[in-house]
């Protein structure tokens, strides 16, 4: 699978913060994630279209071990996204414990994918250097639409993937955090005012490639 | 940092029914039985003993007792605002999963199963703190079916589809929670599966029985 199929450039990230230049930034995201053929699904033909054509064949021939430590690379970023939203102390009250709560929801699916990997004796993955657009950590808004993108690409992955996995242990572990990062979307629509924030029949898969290529641009690369 | 282990009982129920009868006697509280002789159905997609067949039907079955919860919610007439909102969506998600799941069984070969009778306490459908106590009961337990089952789902293919209704299932978790005041919404860091007898003893009350019939599990 060649995942650098579909990769946007990332752009500079060293400019200046700004209201700006984070506009820019929200519509590189939105780029990106588009790009990786995420958005725009039809939700309600969503089941035909993974009878059609599923994606987990995209993620066979990886091996459970490489598929886990995928998953662990998009658990460190959506975890050290939400760290870094609590610190910026964007939010406060409702908010903020659920955003704090989904953050310890990542680590802890971090911890439970590397002690899984380490208790295999495969390889944990290195930390990635994650990066983010500018302006990602300024403003409660710029956080928000961002979250609102990583989390379809978390469901999708897992959901992507749970066919390819040989292990039913590791299915089960899967799915059960799958349904979490359903779980987040959904609160995540809370905070962005969405009504009603339960507002797809089914949580789309996507294909390996498309993962790679949103994750891309954040620092995340597979294998 | 909440729980770190992955703990998932379900596994094992839904895997070794500890005996073809005892599974049928399960499908059988469930409303089912009537059906369940014609369910294992050989086909390319539900072949290998017919166990995904049993399991979308048994799905089928989840999803129509939701699917007429909110319905009769809905004609009750006692939900507004943002609560109507939600269990209209909950209403239209669940009966797509009928849809689908019953286009999936035929599309394989396999017979749906009829759909059951069901009632629902009356205090359930009597107010709409009545129908949100009542769904968030009836949602952690369609997700746990559904964590359960998959590890025994042998197709792939019908492994992703139960995948997309699963995480719907979640959904309306939290959009529920949110409803009942519960802050944060999202407040669980792994979803639980549940074994087939977990979920028959859930459903069992509003399959018109008092209680939950023996179905030859541990400790009986």
């Amino acid at each position: 699978m060649d995942v650098d199929t579909g990769r946007t450039s990332p752009v500079e990230f060293d400019r200046e913060h700004s209201r700006r230049s984070f506009l820019k930034t929200a519509a590189w995201a939105t780029a990106a994630l588009s790009a990786a053929g995420i958005g725009g699904f039809a939700a309600s033909t969503r089941f035909a279209n993974a009878q059609a054509g599923p994606n987990y064949p995209t993620y066979q021939g990886l091996g459970d071990a490489a598929i886990l430590g995928f998953a662990l690379q998009l658990e460190r970023l959506e975890g050290t996204f939400y760290a870094r939203g609590v610190d910026a102390g964007l939010f406060s009250g409702p908010a903020l414990a659920q955003i704090a709560t989904i953050r310890d929801h990542e680590m802890a699916h971090v911890d439970a994918i590397a002690s899984t990997l380490a208790a295999v004796g495969a390889p944990v993955p290195p930390v990635p250097n994650l990066t983010f657009p500018p302006g990602t950590f300024d403003d409660p808004g710029a956080f928000l639409k961002l979250a609102a993108t990583f989390e379809p690409v978390g469901i999708g992955a897992y959901g992507g993937a749970a066919g390819a996995l040989e292990s039913k242990d590791l299915l089960a572990a899967a799915l059960s955090i799958h349904n979490v990062e359903c779980q987040h979307r959904v609160a995540i629509n809370i905070l962005n005012g969405v009504l009603p924030p339960n507002n797809l029949a089914f949580e789309p898969t996507l294909p390996f490639g498309a993962v790679g290529a949103a994750v891309a641009p954040f620092g995340v690369t597979p294998g | 940092m909440e729980n770190q282990t992955i703990n998932v009982p379900g596994a094992e129920g839904f895997a070794q029914p500890r005996t073809r009868r005892d599974f049928f006697k399960a499908l059988a509280v469930a409303g089912v039985g009537a059906a369940a002789g014609t369910t294992l159905i050989t086909s390319e997609a539900f072949a290998q003993g017919g166990g995904d067949a049993d399991i979308f039907n048994f799905a089928l079955t989840l999803e129509f007792l939701e699917r007429d919860f909110y319905q009769m919610a809905l004609d009750r007439g006692v939900l507004s605002g943002a609560a109507l909102g939600v269990v209209t969506n909950l209403r239209d998600h669940e009966q797509a999963h009928v849809d689908a799941i019953t286009a999936a069984l035929l599309g394989a070969g396999a017979t749906p199963v009829a759909k059951p009778e069901f009632t629902f306490p009356p205090e359930s459908l009597a107010s709409q703190a009545g129908v949100i106590k009542l769904a968030s009961v009836l949602e952690p337990t369609g997700v746990g079916a559904y964590l359960g089952a998959a590890p025994m789902i042998k197709s792939p293919d019908l492994l992703e589809a139960a995948g997309t209704i699963a995480g719907v299932e979640g959904d309306h978790v939290v959009a529920i929670k949110n409803l009942q005041g519960i802050v944060p919404p999202a407040n669980v860091a792994f979803a639980q599966a549940l074994t087939k007898d977990q979920v028959l003893a859930a459903i069992a009350p509003f399959l018109g029985m008092a209680a939950m019939p023996a179905t030859g599990g541990p400790g009986e």
